[in-house]
């Protein structure tokens, strides 16, 4: 009747999970409990979860990656802890939780983190630096958003019911076939991946088409922001990428529930196969998370500096190229797996040309900077971090490119040092400086510098600490995934590196902090004309935070800074230089439930295909199947904002810049 | 519904340049400068990227053929298996398919309701022709020891082909939905739009169809000693 | 019918719109209102397709191509009949108004070859470089 489940899944001789599960839907617990006794159920259905807005979706986002942040760092605490004790001991983790607990760790950090920061923040800018209204398809949006949180759900519910997979973030076979591995975790991470990366895929549909059909009149494509440039190559990845691992997975799924033979070691089945295909997938979702972060960067290079993007042409020579490079590398990730030499020698210098378009790029900024007027704001802060740790991490990544290097580097922690090294400056601290950066834009409010820079500082002091040792105990030999070890030259080098985690926890306890204090302070650090940073791009046109329909009417763009060209009239002509429009109505879409209802469905169908319940699985597909149909159905997709309403917040936005501009005079 | 007939894209929003302004000449919608293009290209296009993504998973199925081509495990290979008459039936009812349903969207764009109904019904039922024969194929080699569990050829056969019959499926039941919504609503915008993708969903897997009957089916077949 | 929402024109009619984009799968002749040019394209591309379908399952029952080139014949033949299916169904031309339809379905072609004949340029190393196994050995592997 309810398939594999039974009241064993609950893992009562295992405090561990025991008790972070039971914390974790706890929380939960009383947090809904709370929301529903204080009466904000209703505002929150109306104004976020049925929300097709694509400013609230970026919000819900980001604040998914913010959540599954602290679940993965506490997996990261765990796992220094356990390596820090484990010389010669047996640490306090078995080998089955230390082995679930890095799988987890992995996966969370990928797909529930860095995957819902970066979309997020491409949600929340991208509409309104391309001066439009919304993205292409809202309420597939919403759905994306959905989908992608039923991952980050299936994935928690593993310490509770059941338990996780303990092959890596990526189940390699035969480990991963159900001979190998018969219970619930394979599953519980294949079906959630699958589930968000359905979401992801529709994401980027969304975007290729919102970026390249969807712009304000006369913005060419050589007149979009950086940022858009970057989603676009990111989403034009997530395209190419993301079927290789449906159908990567799906193979797995088709070899553990129904007996095929893809990678079986038996019965003419290729486990090498599911390396080639998995990181034909694995090393595009990298570059998906890193380009958008390098648009980022470029926004507050040019904000931050006073000036225009420095090469702005070949910066997107440089975005396109690796756009296209990074699908012809993948096999760097399986050097020693026995491709032979000439195999090797092509992949491996492919690897390197794609160091080159990023150079170029790093070059840009740094032009950008020089001859400005730098201004050291946290978000410029991050960036200047992100500079100087980046290279180093690509460097050793070049390193690595070096097949005969890899032969003796492949999966030691030199390996796990390079990549932490290019993520967490690369993709973490372009996250942080955006949220910095577009806060203000979003709630109207910016954050307090002051504990933005500790931060900052303890980030970047705590990073280096964790991970240079990395490096070290790399080169001495010690490999990843280690459970116990019993090197003596390795152990202060872990230790230190848990000391650096624990200034990392510094750093996070100082940005909730930052959240905290700014919040109950936010009278006082309201931005009141929209553009607190001087800022070049059209976003800053908008009042903070934007209405629903972003701009009253869409802007005319006629060059690369659309924003800033106005503004630097308007500034000598002391006045505003667009005279008042003629309001009309906009239509904008409805809310719409479709995204929540489709989740539930998967969370269901999901759950029971874990369990093996399969008239379970018949039922929440039908459901998502009849959802679909009643949300085709719609005869009304619209509602109209009156041509009053947004004549009243438009002419207030004018009125604070235009006070704005009377204070300058001053 | 009004047909309007539009020479140039226009300009309902008073943008407040100088009217002085040499403006150049309006671009058109969707590509360069000329704003934000018309639902039904927005629409189209969208679709069009998905359907690109949905050809990446069938190369990807296609990839593991390949490369499991040879993994018969000492079970039925494919010169013994395939029959090419039934493939050639098949391969002709797809493509009337498509060929009807290309009718179908000239009566959709004379707005005949009856033609349209028709034509997707001479599709519905040519598309359901052709699952029932791959569904009897694939009967018809599980009862002979071959379904997809005996090796790694036949995991990687069955996979990549269904693949193909679970999307033919699904295309099925969307044509259902179209002629109900085509009779119910008449010829609505939006669901003018959502015929536009079925087309294209239904021509793609044609064209899907077409590499996998080419390099499945007739290469399968070929004496050993002519593969590479 | 009013502006919908991200201020979009007036809504766009297949056989309206004179000059500017196209979505992809629709096709100038709709545009024109040519109801004898639209069948006649889909029938030209019907035919086509029948011959060179005809054509693939001919081809290896006769002696016409040498037989090793067989297979790339057959590749040559489906990649023709892709090519009637995309510009007589679904009339992708070289127009500047297709211009992004072309991109995305390069961009696609791209991908596709990439993961295709990189993975079996892949593999087919790898499984040569295995090593060699006594018979023993490969028959334990078929329970």
């Amino acid at each position: 009747m309810f398939g594999k489940l039974t009241w064993q899944a609950i893992p009562l001789n295992e405090p561990i999970p025991l008790v972070s599960g039971l914390a974790v839907y706890l929380l939960l617990f009383v947090l809904i409990v709370w929301v529903l006794a204080k009466g904000y159920g209703p505002y929150l259905w109306r104004e976020w979860i049925t929300s097709v807005d694509h400013k609230r979706i970026g919000v819900m986002y980001f604040l998914l990656g913010s959540v599954m942040l602290l679940r993965g760092f506490i997996d990261a605490i765990m796992l220094r802890a356990q390596q820090a004790m484990a010389f010669n001991a047996p640490g306090y983790l078995p080998p089955s939780h230390f082995d679930q607990i890095f799988s987890a760790h992995g996966t969370i950090m990928i797909f529930f983190v860095a995957m819902p920061f970066v979309i997020g923040l491409m949600n929340f800018a991208v509409p309104l630096q391309l001066g439009v209204r919304d993205v292409a398809f809202p309420t597939l949006n919403s759905v994306s958003f959905w989908l992608n949180a039923v991952g980050a759900f299936l994935v928690t519910l593993s310490l509770l019911v059941g338990e996780f997979s303990r092959t890596g973030w990526l189940p390699y076979p035969p480990l991963s076939e159900l001979r190998y591995s018969p219970g619930v975790g394979i599953d519980y991470y294949c079906w959630a991946i699958q589930i968000s990366g359905i979401g992801t895929v529709m994401t980027g549909v969304n975007f290729v088409t919102t970026i390249l059909k969807l712009r304000a009149p006369g913005m060419n494509y050589t007149r979009m922001p950086m940022f858009c440039w970057t989603a676009l190559a990111s989403n034009l990845l997530i395209i190419a990428a993301f079927p290789v691992l449906t159908a990567t997975l799906a193979m797995l799924l088709l070899d553990r529930y129904l007996g095929f033979h893809f990678f079986t070691d038996m019965y003419g089945g290729n486990s090498m196969m599911f390396m080639n295909l998995i990181w034909a997938w694995g090393h595009p979702e990298v570059y998906i998370l890193v380009l958008p972060a390098f648009g980022i960067y470029s926004e507050v290079v040019s904000t931050f500096s006073g000036k225009p993007l420095f090469g702005y042409r070949s910066m997107i020579i440089a975005t396109m190229a690796i756009c296209i490079i990074s699908f012809m590398v993948w096999l760097h990730h399986f050097f020693t797996m026995g491709a032979g030499p000439v195999v090797n020698a092509v992949f491996g210098i492919a690897s390197m040309i794609i160091a080159v378009p990023t150079g170029v790029k790093i070059f840009n900024w740094m032009f950008t900077m020089y001859g400005g007027r730098v201004r050291y704001s946290s978000a410029m802060l991050w960036t200047i971090g992100f500079m100087v740790s980046f290279v180093v991490g690509g460097l050793t990544g070049v390193l690595l490119a070096v097949p005969a290097a890899d032969f003796q580097l492949h999966n030691s922690m030199f390996l796990v040092a390079h990549f932490h090294n290019t993520i967490i400056p690369g993709v973490v601290f372009a996250v942080f400086a955006a949220y910095t950066y577009w806060f203000p834009k979003a709630f109207g409010f910016v954050l307090d510098e002051r504990l933005g820079k500790w931060a900052f500082w303890l980030w970047f002091v705590g990073f280096w600490v964790a991970w240079a040792p990395g490096y070290v105990v790399g080169l001495e030999g010690m490999t990843r995934r280690l459970q116990h070890y019993d090197d003596p030259q390795w152990r202060p080098w872990l230790m230190l590196a848990s000391v650096g985690v624990l200034i990392i926890l510094a750093g996070i306890v100082a940005q909730v902090a930052q959240l905290v204090v700014s919040i109950r302070t936010r009278e006082k650090r309201r931005d009141r004309t929209g553009d607190p940073w001087d800022g070049r791009s059209l976003e800053w046109a908008t009042p903070s935070p934007p209405p629903a329909f972003n701009f009253a009417v869409l802007p005319n763009v006629k060059d690369q800074e659309p924003y800033w060209d106005i503004k630097q009239q308007a500034r000598q002509a002391m006045q505003l230089v667009t005279p008042e429009p003629e309001y009309q109505a906009i239509e904008m879409p409805r809310n719409s439930p479709t995204g929540f209802v489709t989740a539930f469905f998967a969370t269901v169908t999901g759950f029971a295909l874990i369990w093996h319940i399969w008239w379970l699985v018949i039922l929440g597909l039908l459901g998502a199947y009849v959802t679909f149909v009643v949300f085709a159905w719609r005869d009304h997709t619209e509602f109209v904002i009156p041509a009053e309403e947004v004549a009243r917040i438009d002419r207030a936005n004018r009125a604070a810049r235009a006070e704005r501009l009377r204070e300058l005079a001053r | 519904m009004s047909t309007e007939v539009l020479r140039a894209p226009p300009d309902p929003y008073h943008l407040g340049h100088l009217p002085s302004a040499a403006d150049a000449p309006p671009q058109s919608t969707g590509h360069g400068g000329g704003g934000p293009a018309p639902k039904r290209i927005v629409v189209g296009y969208g679709f069009w990227i998905f359907l690109l993504s949905d050809v990446i998973i069938f190369a990807s199925f296609f990839a593991a053929y390949s490369v499991l081509f040879k993994a018969t495990a000492g079970g039925p290979t494919a010169q013994q298996l395939f029959d090419l008459r039934n493939t050639a039936v098949q391969t002709a009812f797809l493509l009337l398919s498509t060929f009807t349903c290309g009718m179908a969207s000239i009566a959709v764009g004379a707005r005949s309701q009856k033609w349209t109904q028709i034509a997707l019904l001479c599709t519905g039922v040519l598309g359901v022709a052709f699952l029932t024969l791959e569904a009897r194929e694939f009967a018809s080699f599980v009862a002979r020891g071959a379904g997809p569990t005996r090796s790694a050829f036949l995991s990687s056969f069955f996979t990549l082909v269904g693949c193909h019959g679970v999307h033919v499926t699904a295309g099925v039941l969307w044509l259902g939905t179209m002629m109900a919504q085509f009779y119910a609503k008449g010829f609505r915008t939006d669901i003018r739009h959502r015929f536009l993708c079925f087309t294209l969903f239904w021509h793609a897997l044609d064209i899907i169809w077409v590499a996998i009957f080419s390099l499945v089916y007739i290469v399968g077949t070929l004496p050993p000693e002519f593969l590479p | 019918m009013s502006e919908g929402r991200n201020g979009t024109l007036p809504e766009y009619e297949a056989g309206s719109y004179v000059g500017g984009d196209l979505p992809p799968g629709d096709s100038p002749d709709a545009r024109a209102h040519s109801l004898r040019a639209e069948v006649g394209g889909y029938v030209t591309g019907l035919l086509l397709a029948m011959a060179l379908t005809i054509a693939s399952f001919w081809v290896p029952s006769t002696n016409f191509i040498y037989g090793p080139a067989l297979a790339v014949a057959l590749l040559v033949l489906a990649v023709a009949q892709m090519g009637i299916h995309l510009i007589f169904f679904l009339h992708i031309t070289t127009d500047p108004d297709n211009t992004n339809n072309v991109m995305a379905l390069a961009f696609g072609v791209l991908i596709v070859c990439l993961i295709v004949f990189g993975s079996i340029w892949v593999m087919i190393h790898m499984n040569q470089n295995m090593t060699p196994m006594p018979m023993e050995k490969m028959l334990q592997m078929q329970p």
